[in-house]
This record gives structure tokens, sequence and C-alpha cells, in this order.
């Protein structure tokens, strides 16, 4: 087997994720490994996972690259989408093609704010913590700007509330989307020209540069990237909450710069792995659901979030190998 | 490394299977609350009327639950949790009632009893339960502050935020009632923010003091607002010419209330909102009609008005508010 797919992150998010479940069996009740739970777990996971995933584009970029305009744009995302197939559809009679507007206009909200944070961060060259930041805020006030501050109800439709909410071959679809996206963003990352460019660039732009990357056009794709991961999970949010409102979500931006820190994304760059950001974030489900089955409350969860990125971040700078007594040649 | 993740993945299965789950006996009827946010004076009231429900009723677990922070995604995802959990009943106070709709809709497939307060346009619930109708609660504000400006002069409203629903129906309440009763009252810069915050209410309330230093009338929206404005007026010296009125909690406000920088409150007892609320949902447990004009034993709550909801559901409403001022804010431990 590659060393690499079995790195140590792995085999510790893998073992906190089998520990979670078994606490759970001893803690509460059978109904946390029923069927219904694990839908559930997994149907809640997609839209902090796929803003985590940005986090963690925009982390291995390096220079303490980040993005924190995610939701936010999540939220435009989902509020233009809505404005523009409300205006154009009527969902009673084609729910089909309003779905289709609805995503298409999200989509392409998340093309145009992806832009932009790309082309500030990788072509104006603004230090991406306050570039995001800028656009969080700039993003926000357009969608309280468009909504006037309130929710906009989608109505039920029932193929998009199901494509939110109800499995199919007991597995969510939006979970199953997710998966897929991160299938694909792995796949780019490993294969694809621009994801070598990516962790080089991360590890180090200046030699990045002079070896002849395009270092701004990399960073202007890792934030457009995430700009559409953030508008996918704008569409996730609208078809698990049939609504979409401007502040949704508020506390997923330091959740999911959480998940990707735990997830062994290395905060200087170059280095992160997909395989962990989902573990990483399953983990942090598994942990949270266990904390509401046993009614402990929420300030006990943020506490127990933090002592395990702590441990996490304790354990990554730990090199165990130098203590076993047997080294074989890998 | 290979061998040790297949001892470790081995060890958690054996572990794993070595255990079987508690399966606890239970026949007593679990009610969860679900607040907005924890740790809130509001809420922590609340979880009185909870608790002593639970108490006074055999067979009944009663407990209340929230998010650390206040955002409709996490508490979307603990009644979630809740759902999977299998309990029976679900009384909740949504943070924003249209992002609920889906899950609240699984929960009733799944044979969940599901209660609401303060969201009468929720689709999805079983029964909503208002302490009273809003307009009304807002024009009842608005009277006491005409009255106390002399009937006229400029006056603003606060809500917790534009997305609180019965907040803005407060704002527009009192604003319809100054319309049509008080013509040389007008409103300036209304709806301010304050994001449940008593220091953005403050910092908005100096901004409309320096934009209107003539202003006279302040309508509060959430129950922190008149903290906020309160502070203001008293940093501006103008307790005297100033009517502030608006939702608010005894104990909170009392030092405003005292020193003339707030000079009356109004409130629904959240402890006898937490009770009813799981005595709705008990009753649909059981099985119990709730019709109109029922006498749920709780003070405001004697005479309940039923109406249609704008789903399946109905909405329950009491003439629960309570009038408070410098004379009497001292009777209320809260």
């Amino acid at each position: 087997m590659h060393h690499r797919s079995l790195d140590p992150q792995l085999l510790f998010l893998l073992f906190v994720n089998a520990a979670v479940v078994v606490a759970a069996m001893v803690l509460t009740g059978p109904e946390f490994t029923s069927a219904y739970n694990f839908q559930s777990m997994a149907s809640q996971v997609p839209e902090l996972g796929l803003l985590a995933l940005g986090v963690m584009l925009a982390m291995i970029s390096g220079n303490g690259g980040i993005d924190l305009s995610g939701i936010a744009l999540a939220n435009l995302a989902g509020i233009v989408g809505y404005q523009i197939a409300v205006a154009t559809v009527d969902p009673s009679v084609a729910p089909l093609s309003y779905i289709l507007v609805f995503s298409c206009g999200a989509l392409l909200i998340g093309v145009i704010g992806g832009a932009i944070n790309g082309a500030l961060i990788g072509y104006a060259g603004v230090t991406s913590i306050i570039a995001t930041l800028g656009t969080q805020l700039f993003f926000t006030g357009v969608a309280v700007g468009l909504t006037g501050g309130s929710a906009q109800m989608l109505g039920y439709i029932p193929m998009f509330d199901s494509f939110g909410n109800v499995p199919v071959m007991g597995i969510p679809l939006t979970f199953a989307l997710f998966i897929i996206i991160a299938l694909a963003v792995a796949a780019m990352l490993k294969f694809t020209k621009f994801g070598t460019h990516l962790f080089l660039m991360g590890s180090n732009a200046k030699a990045a540069y002079f070896a002849g990357i395009p270092v701004r056009s990399v960073l202007f794709r890792t934030f457009f990237l995430s700009g559409i991961l953030a508008s996918v999970a704008g569409i996730v949010i609208a078809a698990r909450t049939s609504s979409v409102k401007w502040d949704y979500g508020t506390s997923y931006v330091l959740a999911a710069i959480l998940i990707a820190v735990m997830a062994g994304v290395r905060p200087q760059g170059g280095y992160g792995r997909v395989v962990c950001v989902v573990l990483s974030a399953s983990a942090l489900q598994l942990l949270s659901s266990l904390f509401n089955f046993m009614a402990l409350s929420n300030f006990f969860r943020d506490f127990a979030w933090g002592v395990l990125l702590l441990m996490f971040l304790a354990f990554s700078r730990f090199d165990y190998r130098t203590w076993l007594p047997m080294r074989r040649p890998s | 490394m290979l061998r040790r993740s297949t001892i470790l993945a081995g060890a958690a299965a054996v572990f794993a299977a070595g255990i079987a789950s508690p399966a606890l006996a239970q026949d007593e009827q679990e009610i969860v609350t679900v607040v907005k946010v924890a740790g809130e004076s509001w809420f922590i009231r609340m979880e009185e009327g909870v608790q002593q429900f639970g108490e006074d009723h055999e067979g009944v677990t009663a407990r209340q639950v929230g998010p650390g922070r206040a955002d409709a995604a996490q508490q979307t995802a603990m009644i979630q949790d809740l759902v999977a959990q299998n309990v029976d009943a679900i009384a909740i106070v949504p943070m924003d009632p249209s992002a609920l709709e889906g899950v609240l809709r699984r929960a009733q497939q799944r044979g969940i009893t599901v209660v609401t307060h303060e969201a009468d346009n929720l689709q999805n619930t079983q029964v909503d339960m208002e302490a009273f109708d809003n307009k009304e609660f807002g024009a009842h504000f608005a009277e006491q502050i005409a009255e106390c400006m002399g009937g006229e002069g400029k006056f603003t409203s606060f809500v917790g935020s534009l997305g609180s629903l019965t907040h803005v129906q407060w704002a527009d309440g009192g604003a319809e009632y100054m319309e049509a009763n008080h013509p040389d009252i007008e409103l300036v810069s209304p709806k301010n923010e304050s994001f449940n915050d008593a220091n953005n209410a403050y910092e908005a309330a100096r901004e409309i003091l320096r934009a209107h230093p003539d202003i006279k009338g302040f309508q509060g929206g959430s129950a922190i607002d008149v903290i906020g404005i309160g502070r203001a007026v008293e940093e501006a010296g103008l307790e005297d010419e100033t009517c502030v009125y608006g939702l608010g909690l005894p104990q909170d406000s009392g030092q405003y209330l005292e020193s003339g920088a707030v000079d009356g409150i109004a409130f629904w007892d959240p402890k006898d909102a937490g009770y009813v609320m799981n005595i709705l949902a008990k009753m649909l447990l059981d099985g119990e009609e709730i019709t109109d004009g029922m006498d749920l034993g709780v003070p405001g709550y004697e005479n309940v008005a039923v109406s249609q909801g704008p789903g399946e559901g109905i909405i329950v409403r009491g003439q629960a508010w309570v009038d408070v001022d410098a004379s009497n804010w001292k009777d209320y431990p809260f």
C-alpha cells in the first residue's frame, strides 16, 4: 500500500470517528446507531463539508490563505438563485425547471463571487484574509439589500425537498453529491497540472514563481473554485431548509476552518488531503450529534471541539515513529 | 503501519460488538423544548417553566436545550438530532421559522409531535402558541409612548433583527397605531436592528440621538433593546424628555426603570410560555382536542383563542402580557 495513503493524520481521524461511534453505543440508546440517525447525520455534513473543502483549497495555496466569505457567498447564491427562479418559472407548473433555474442562478453567483475573490487575491495581490473578510461583508450586504433581511421561502417543492431530505437507497442525495464533489476535488489535486502547481505554490511561492508556475492564475483558480463550492453549499442549504436567508449558518465560518485544520491541512500551505477533510467533518458531526443525544449543553460541544483541535495539533507535531523500537524502511 | 491500523480497527470492532447498547425501558413521554439560544436570561426563565412542568406531571420527562450561538443552522441541526433520537414531542422557539419547515415536516412524518412558539407563519407545526396577538402588543407599546409624548414629536422602533418576525410585527403594529391615532407623531428611522445585543442597541440609540436630538419616543423590540436604549438615554441626560417602552425583563431593566431612562416594559412570562408549550404538547400526545376559549390553567392563558394556522396546524393565542414600571418591577424575580 502506498505510504501516503496511511499517514498518521488519516489513521487518527479514522480512530476518532470509530471512537465516537463506540462511545455513542455505550453512552446513548440504540437510536444513535439506527440507519435513520446515520442518514440524518450524513445529511447534515454536506453544507459544512463543502465550505471546509473551499477553506482547504485556500489554505493549501499558502501565504496564510483562507476563505472567510464561504457561507456569506452560499447564502447570497441561494438568494439570487431564488429571485431569478421565482421571477421566471412557476414552481407549481414546472418544478424541475424551477429547481434547475434556481441551481444555475446560484452557481452563477458562485462563479461571480469566486471570480471576485480570485481577482482580488490572485491579480490585485490582496492578502486573502483581508480580501475575503471584505467580500464576506459585501456578499452579506448585497444579500440583506436584496431581501430586506427576511427569509425567502422557496415553498414546498416535493422534488427539491426530497433531494435535500429523503435518502435514496439508504443514502441522502446531498451526501452523495458531497462525496462526488470531494472525489472530483481529490482527483483534480492529484492528477491535474493545476493540482501540482497549487501544492508547489503553497510550499514555496517564490520558488514556484521562478520555476515558471503561473502563480497569479493558480491563486485565481483556487478562490474561484472555493466560490463555486460555496454556491453548491448554498443549493444544499436551500434544499434542506426550503428557504434562503442571509444569516443562515453564521457559525460555519469558524467551523469550516476548524474542520480544515483538524484534517491536517497545513495553515502555512502546501499540504492537505480531501479524505482527511471529509473524515474531519464526519468526526465533528458524530461528536456534535452524540452530545445532542446525551443532552449536553452546546457550550460543552464548543469546548470539546476546542480540546479536539488542540489534540490534533499536538498529534501532528508529535512524530511517534522516532519512538518506535524498530524502523523498517517503507 | 498497516499492522498497527489493522489492530486498531480490530480492537474497535471487538469493543463495539462486545457492548450491548443499554436499551432504556422508557414508557415516559419525552418532551424537549428547543430555544433560540442557551444561556440567555429569557430562556433561562423559560427553562424554569419547562422543569416545573416536568415536576408537576408524572410520566413526563421535560427538558430544554438550545444552541450555544444564535444561528438558525445550529438550531436546525439540534432538532434534526432530536428527530433521529425519536423523542415524543418537540416544543420549539424558532430562530428563523422558515429554515425549519423541512426538518419539522420530517419530524411529523416520523410521528413526532411538534409545538412552536413565536412562529405564526410556520406551516409544518401542529400547534403554534402565541402569548398574544403581536400587532396588538406593538400597538399597546405605541399607545403608552403616545400618551407619554403628549401626542406629538418623533419616535423610532427597534427590532432584534429584521428576520425576527414577531419583532417586526410589534414595530409595524406600533407604527400603524401611531399613524391611525396620532398624526402629529412622526416615525423616524424605524426598525433599528440590535441583533439581540445590548451594546448594539446602545450604539444604535446613540446614533439616533445624534441624528435626531429632539426624538422623544423609543419602542424596543428584543428583550435587551430597552437596556441599550436606556443606557444611551441616561448618558445623554434625557431621562425626562424621552419615553422608552418595549419588551424587557424586570430584573435586567430595573435600574433603568428606577432612573426613568426606561419608562415602562411589558413582557410575557417566558416561564409560563415554556409551561404552556409543554401543556399543549402533552395534550397532543394524549390525543386531547384544543378548543377555542379553553382554560389551560396558567394566568393569561385562561381563555385562549384558537385559529387556523397557515398550514394544517392551529394557532393558540393567550392574553398574557404583563405591564411593568418603576413601581412594580421588584415583584418579578427574573
